[in-house]
């Protein structure tokens, strides 16, 4: 009953935080300005199109975006954590977890993606770009999604548990591994996405944490939602077939 | 007071024997290949056939364009689709013939078994690059000089080779016990490698290229894919027990 | 391949609000269908104990 409270609670902080977050991020945080304006004066180039704005709105993006994107990985953190615990404990509800922990991933990966590529049309002029960013996040999105593809092609349920696990972990290994890379290893220069000079100010970085937490909530509500969703349907499933005996 | 030479004298024949069934499954593993070939054919043809397909995609490029731009790409590609085939065969054979539920009842410490299908995979990965790097340079790049050094091109596809087959033997083992094998070795293999064919083609390029600094250049990529191996290879290590138990 | 895109960027700018403020409602949509269907779940449960206690009693 507690942790159900709680749950409602979670969504409804979740709900109103990313609703103001959002609202002060287009309304009330100081627009930026590109480290274009304010370097060269003109613009720059970004995959081959020269780029140029005074205020650069694109950076609003930054408020959706980047909460998202930090909440995908932090749920995958538990995608690890529980295929963790499953085989050292070798506790069925693990897998059950580590599975829904992955689905939520799924979810905010795939908004990561959606809202970044609107962020790389926006700023840069391009649908797709291979940026560090982007390209680490279609590669978790791989990831993820080969998560999924291995699930299924399993049928034995320890098995399929263990297979999991063990690629959850790795890829969770994997992932800051290719973010690092990605960075370093191309030859030409990277531009720096964020187009924040000298931080954020006070109403940017309160609309950032409040969007932050929101998104976080969000993941930890439609986590709790599903793992509650995934133990009342195997208690009607047990119930159902001691009915039928 | 006997207690610490009895233990010391039982620590070292330990891991001699664990050396001796490390060297025992290697040999297996080679001894079948010399008596089939069938995964170096195999290998070895598929990589023809690679570089066949690289002729058709090159050939409206034209006189002017410079191959060594892409070689590096182009050698790791044909690599990593025939390490993909070689690394599913080399499972199904133990799978198949259920000489890995034999090695499972034999009293072998799984990290051994780990270790000796890693580098029998490493090996086939080496002679089959042995062989295509030569006629890959033969039929590309025979009217361009490389303008790095040569050594960087084995070096680095040394360095990706052991990544790919120990990460890769690990999840041939995941994928040798699912339905659709092969495909589903492409799926995990492809985005868990992307860093180090990444890394790896960087090196190789800067070998192939040369330019501005790229010494520099070739030993940050060689790093990095050489992180990425201690990393995962550790990882994989420490993983195989689940997967080869399962 | 120089092109001056500003022209093109800056109108967008209520599509960019209108797909974002979408995707938000999406994910709240997401929610409440969750939580519906766990509503629904859970009801069937209450109704599948209730049949199980009966049968205990009559049997």
């Amino acid at each position: 009953m507690d942790k159900r409270r709680l749950t409602y609670i979670a969504l409804a902080a979740a709900g109103v935080l990313t609703l103001t977050g959002f609202l002060l991020a287009f309304f009330v945080a100081t627009p930026a300005q590109t480290i274009a304006t304010l370097s060269t004066g003109g613009g720059r180039l970004f995959g081959g199109v020269f780029v140029s704005h005074p205020i650069d709105f694109g950076q609003k993006i930054f408020y959706f975006h980047v909460p998202v994107a930090i909440t995908s990985f932090a749920v995958f953190f538990f995608t690890a954590y529980f295929g963790a615990r499953f085989l050292i404990t070798r506790d069925p509800a693990y897998d059950v977890k580590a599975r829904i922990a992955a689905e939520v991933t799924l979810i905010f990966v795939l908004l990561t993606m959606l809202t970044g590529d609107l962020w790389t049309r926006w700023a840069w002029g391009v649908w797709w770009v291979w940026e560090p960013r982007l390209t680490t996040y279609f590669i978790l999105t791989l990831l993820v999604v080969a998560y999924f593809v291995l699930r299924a092609s399993v049928d034995d349920d320890e098995r399929r548990a263990v297979y999991a696990a063990v690629f959850g972990i790795i890829a969770f290994i994997d992932a800051p591994i290719s973010f690092a890379i990605t960075r370093l290893v191309p030859s030409e220069l990277h531009p720096v996405v964020i187009g924040v000079p000298g931080g954020l100010d006070g109403t940017q970085l309160a609309a950032f944490l409040i969007a932050m937490f929101g998104m976080l909530a969000f993941g930890f509500v439609i986590y709790q939602l599903r793992w509650r969703e995934e133990r009342v349907k195997e208690r009607i499933e047990a119930l159902k077939s001691a009915l039928e005996d | 007071m006997p207690s610490a030479p009895a233990t010391a004298a039982k620590a070292r024949p330990a891991r001699k024997l664990s050396w001796r069934q490390f060297r025992a499954i290697l040999r297996k593993d080679i001894v079948m290949e010399l008596r089939t070939f069938e995964m170096l054919t195999s290998m070895g043809l598929y990589t023809l056939l690679t570089l066949a397909i690289y002729a058709i995609a090159l050939s409206a490029s034209g006189n002017g364009f410079d191959v060594r731009l892409i070689a590096a790409g182009l050698l790791w590609l044909a690599f990593i689709f025939t390490s993909m085939l070689g690394l599913n065969r080399s499972l199904v054979h133990e799978k198949d013939q259920g000489c890995l539920e034999a090695l499972l009842l034999s009293p072998v410490d799984r990290p051994v078994i780990f270790f000796a299908k890693a580098v029998g995979n490493l090996i086939f990965l080496l002679i089959v690059q042995v062989f295509t790097v030569p006629l890959f340079f033969l039929m590309f790049l025979s009217s361009h000089a490389i303008g790095g050094q040569f050594w960087m091109i084995p070096l680095s596809l040394l360095v990706g080779a052991v990544g790919v087959a120990g990460v890769g033997t690990l999840l041939a083992t995941i994928s040798v016990n699912t339905r659709g094998r092969d495909f589903i070795l492409a799926v995990l293999f492809v985005p868990l490698m992307y860093p180090l064919l990444l890394a790896a083609v960087g090196a190789t390029s800067a070998g192939v290229l040369g330019g501005q600094s790229y010494v520099a250049d070739f030993w940050r990529d060689m790093a990095l894919a050489g992180g990425y191996d201690v990393i995962m290879l550790l990882a994989a290590y420490g993983l195989y027990e689940f997967v080869i138990g399962a | 391949m120089t092109k001056e895109i500003f022209a093109l960027v800056s109108p967008s700018l209520p599509y960019v609000i209108g797909v974002y403020a979408a995707l938000w409602a999406g994910l709240m949509i997401y929610v409440g269908v969750t939580l519906s269907r766990l509503g629904r779940l859970e009801r069937q449960l209450v109704l599948v104990e209730d049949a199980l206690a009966k049968q205990g009693r009559t049997s």
